[in-house]
Formats: C-alpha cells, structure tokens, sequence
C-alpha cells in the first residue's frame, strides 16, 4: 500500500510540477515581452525616478517597492506606478506637474532611507563631506561664532549633486518668450502642490495655488527654482531692433526636480523635464 | 534535537487509545457530553485578527498621518528606525545583484532588516507571519468559509494539488527574477500588492487579486497560499527550527477531528486521526501557520501552544 501511496504522490507532483513550470514559462515570456516593449510604453516625461536613482535597469530589478521613500518625503512627491507601468509596478516615480520634488526636506532623506541603495546615498554623502571639509578650511578659527552652519553648506552640495532629469523649455509657448507677463496665480484654486520658494524665509513648503505673482516679463519658474543661478537664469539679450529683451535659460547645473514645470502658469506646461534614465 | 528533522510521519503508528484510554473515561462522563461540553470561545482567533488588523493598521496610519511608526509596506519597513525586510523579496534582491554587480551597494539597513526577519521568525514559526500578519491571508481565510459552504451544498467541487509545487515556484520565480534582471515575483505578490493598496491606494493590479480569489471560491480551496506562494514557502522554511510551536497530546486527544476541520493547513494535523498517531507528543510542522483555530476548537485541550524544548521542564 506504501509503495502505491509513493508512487501515486510522485505521479500527482510530476502533474502540478508540469502545471507549475508550464505557468512560470507564460509569466516569464509575459515579463520578456513586457520589458522589450517598455520604452514605448512610458511617457518618459513624467516618469522621472527619485533623487540617486541608479540605471534604469539596475534600478528596476532592485527595487523591492517598499514604498519607503513615499513615506518619508514630506510633500508626498513620490508615488508608487500603478500596473499600467507594467512589470515597474510598484516603483517610485515623481510627476512633476502635481507635486515636484523641492528639497525643501533639506536632506534628501528618500535616498538615504532605500535599503536597497538604488537611490544611492553614498555620492551624496561624499560631496555633502566634502563640502563640510571645504567649508571648514574657510571658517578656520571661526567655528564658534554664529554664522558657522555647515549643514547649510552639507545640503546645497548635495542637492546640487542631484541629476534627476534636465529642464527643456518649449519656446512656441512661453510667455517669456512672447514678451508676456503675468499676474495672478498659476494654477487652478485647488491644486494641491506645494513648493519653498526660495525668495522667503519659509522653512517649510506652501501651497502653490496662494501664491499670486505680478510678473512684467514671466520669470516665475527662475524665482521658484530650489536650485538658483547655476540651473536656470533669465538670460538678457539684444533683439534686432536693439531692444533689451529677457527669457528663461535652462544651465548645466538642472537637476530635474521640476519645481519650474508645476509652476508654469501655461495651460500646459511650457518647461518640461526629460528624464536621465529615460 | 536531532529528532526535529526526522519525519515522524513514517515511524510505526502506536495502537489506538482503548475506551478506557479516552479522555472522558477518565472524566467519567459519556463521550457525548465530553464533546459538547467545550465551547468554541475563538479566543485565540480573536486576539490574531486584532493582532493582525493592529499591524496593518499601523503601516496605514503611519502614512495617513505620518505617524512614522510602521513605514514601508511589507516588502520591507521600518519599524520604529529597524528595518525590516520580506526574506524571499531580499533573496531575489541578492541574487540579481550579485549578477548585476549592484552587490556590494546593497545597505546596511537591508542586511540588518534581513537578519531581523530571519532571526525573529525562526523563533515564532516561519508561517505564523501568514496568519497573524498578511493581510491577504485575513481575506483568503473568510473566503474559505464560503468555499467550504459551497462544497458542502455541493455547488462545485474541490480540487487538490501535490503541495510540493509550492516549491517548484519558489526556485522557478528566483531563476526568472535572475534570467529577466526583474523582480517578477513582485508584480503578482499577493503579500506585497495587498499591503501596498491598502497602505498607498488600490489600483488596477487589484483585478489580479480578484481573479485568483474567485479561483479560490470555486475551484481550489487556498490556492495561491496553499499551492504558489512562494513568500509562505520561504517563511516555512525559516521556521523549520522554531521553537514556538502547537503541540498535540494524544493522551488528551478523543479523536473526534474537529481540530482538522477547522485547520488551514490540514495536511499538518494527520496525526490526529484515530491510529495515526506515532508518537505521544506531536508537534506541527513547516505548513503550521500557528493560527490556533485548532487549539480553539479541541474538546479535550489536547492541542496547544508550546515552546518546544520547554515544555518538558
């Protein structure tokens, strides 16, 4: 009866085993085709990954979509991608329109908090040390007065270290670019997004849609830029009629974190951010 | 020690308990009035549900109101500033990285997550994460309530599989996450998917959820735990060695099987069938997810939570 017993388990595992390795093969041609058709199916322009996130490919395969760098970002900029991002299910990505990233955490703590390092902390600790060291070799002797803050110095290295995407303006439509101003404010009365403008004392993000602007040539995106001067500046230039004319110029120093794109006051966004990975 | 890895299973049978042998014998009361006279109280159903909807709960509140008490979801979180990490989600993690060369990026906050998890469910039960903490597990295990009412007006049939495929998915998903550079396993974890709807919001992934429970309703009892999951399956291995455990005294027992009906993993209870027994004391095995329903249920309080080693003290 035993051996029958045996021989009947064996018979009955070789059968759901069969079922088992044939269900695997459909998920994992699934997930071959999936990944060979996925560069199609983004909009890469929103779909920008986190501060430090690593190659794409690298970063999707190690993600384990824990969801902690949702939690912890305190204007709830990233999100976790629904199914229809296919087998990135589960990742992390920033749009840029509803919620930008503005550093105003002022210490990247979504890096620092992913245990799996594809948001890489270590390059910014690196640059955030250096910083400290640089900054101590200035204030040398003066380390006991007020002004000496190295963390400020820490913070400003680090988020310029960022390199989430890059700024691309779309000349046809910006009102800069016009010779428009703008007065009021930029989006609808009851967007959610918040940002820290930089020309406050603010230590903590506001609402956007309080905040009204009367601009004679529209420079909003370069007033609410966390990063400043090194990332995008109204340019000055000569027309051919010898008038001085002003408009936005994105620089090298971009991060991508897309404080500018929320804030367009265009119905649809005359700056976007093409993402690294993408 | 030893004695833990030895399967009990294939010992001798002892001789079924004589009338004199039985447990209300011994109360001098009729077999009928020793049965009836225990009250199913779920006493210990009801402290998982609450331990269970608790835990939950803490990782939904914690993101709610930014409470940072629980954060992440099960995949991996962080409990009070401690990681802690899902074990089979952190051993595809490894093995892609180590193909990838991302291996040596890998935190500190993940190895100490992972030896967390391994250590702390080594010593309860690996399953016991099943019953007390996935949220899934709370839905499937209603569900099978209605499956068995079904099956008992005999509107569908059951449908049973050798459980040991649980296996062949478990080595079948680690070899696709390596061969496809993604963690496949990921996209259809009912562990993870659960969690992260209930915590950040459902999505349409949920429609997968669906369609396997209504499998589950009509078709095969428990499917995915029972027969897929390879996260369970991890956990099971983990708790090999747990002390924590439910013990089965066959002099307690009065064979009636009550215990079985109402387990979830009933292959684990086989030596409570009158004859089957090879030994005195019994422990569960691997599959046990230590939900005691079983110890709720038994009559003559034969089964009961144990930490095995010292018990005999």
């Amino acid at each position: 009866m035993s051996k029958n017993k045996t021989e009947l388990d064996r018979r009955q595992f070789l059968k759901a085993g069969t079922i088992a390795i044939g269900s695997l093969a459909v998920v994992g041609a699934g997930a071959a085709y999936l990944k060979s058709n996925k560069k199609n199916d983004i909009p890469a322009t929103n779909f920008l990954r986190p501060p430090g996130a690593i190659d794409e490919n690298v970063f999707v395969a190690e993600c384990i979509k824990c969801g902690l760098c949702v939690q912890i970002c305190p204007i709830q900029a990233i999100k976790l991608a629904d199914v229809d991002a296919g087998l990135d299910y589960g990742t992390p990505y920033i749009e840029v329109r509803e919620q930008a990233c503005d550093f105003s955490c002022d210490s990247l703590q979504c890096v620092e908090t992913c245990p799996t390092a594809v948001l890489d902390f270590k390059q910014f600790k690196e640059v955030g040390e250096k910083a400290i060291e640089e900054y101590d070799a200035k204030m040398q002797g003066k380390q006991m007065s007020k002004d000496y803050n190295p963390f400020k110095v820490q913070i400003v290295a680090m988020k310029e270290q960022v390199k989430m995407g890059m700024a691309k303006l779309n000349t046809g439509t910006c009102l800069a670019f016009q010779g428009k101003g703008y007065e009021g404010t930029v989006r609808e009365d009851d967007f959610q997004g918040v940002n820290r403008s930089p020309y406050t004392n603010d230590r903590k993000a506001t609402p956007v849609a309080d905040k009204k602007y009367n601009e004679e040539i529209c420079d909003i995106c370069v007033k609410e830029c966390p990063i400043g001067e090194t990332a995008i500046v109204m340019e000055e230039i000569q027309d051919g009629n010898g008038n001085l004319i002003k408009r936005p110029k994105v620089l090298d120093g971009c991060t991508g974190c897309g404080v500018c794109v929320m804030v367009c006051p265009t119905e649809e966004p005359s700056i976007i951010v093409e993402p690294v990975n993408a | 020690m030893f004695n833990l890895f030895k399967n009990s299973k294939n010992l001798k049978p002892l001789p079924s308990k004589s009338k004199e042998e039985m447990p209300h014998s011994k109360l001098g009361i009729s077999y009928k009035e020793w049965h009836n006279g225990h009250v199913d109280k779920h006493k210990w159903r009801n402290r998982r549900w609450a331990v269970l909807i608790f835990i939950n709960g803490l990782f939904i509140l914690s993101f709610a109101l930014d409470l940072s008490m629980l954060e992440g979801s099960l995949s991996g979180s962080r409990l009070l500033g401690f990681y802690l990490m899902d074990p089979y989600n952190a051993l595809q993690t490894i093995s892609i990285s180590l193909v990838q060369g991302h291996f040596p990026n890998l935190t500190m906050n993940f190895w100490i997550g992972l030896v967390t998890i391994v250590l702390f469910y080594s010593l309860v039960g690996g399953r016991t994460f099943c019953s007390w903490l996935c949220p899934y597990h709370f839905i499937a295990e209603n569900l099978e309530k209605l499956h068995n009412y079904l099956v008992k007006k005999r509107r569908i049939k059951e449908h049973t599989y050798n459980q040991s495929i649980r296996y062949v998915f478990w080595v079948g998903f680690l070899i696709l996450a390596v061969v496809t550079q993604q963690l496949v396993f990921e996209d259809l974890n009912f562990v993870g998917i659960t969690s992260r709807a209930l915590i950040y919001g459902p999505g349409l992934i949920l429609i997968w959820i669906f369609i396997i429970m209504i499998f589950e309703i009509v078709y095969s009892k428990r499917f995915w735990c029972r027969y897929v999951c390879p996260v369970g399956a991890t956990y099971g291995m983990i708790g090999s060695v747990a002390p924590l455990t439910i013990k089965f005294d066959l002099d307690k027992c009065g064979y009636c099987t009550d215990c079985q009906d109402v387990c979830l993993v009933p292959h684990e209870l086989w030596f409570v069938k009158k004859g089957k027994a090879t030994k005195e004391i019994h422990y569960t095995g691997n599959d046990c997810t230590k939900c005691g329903l079983c110890v709720d249920i038994c009559a003559g309080e034969a089964l009961t939570y144990t930490i095995r080693g010292l018990d005999k003290l």
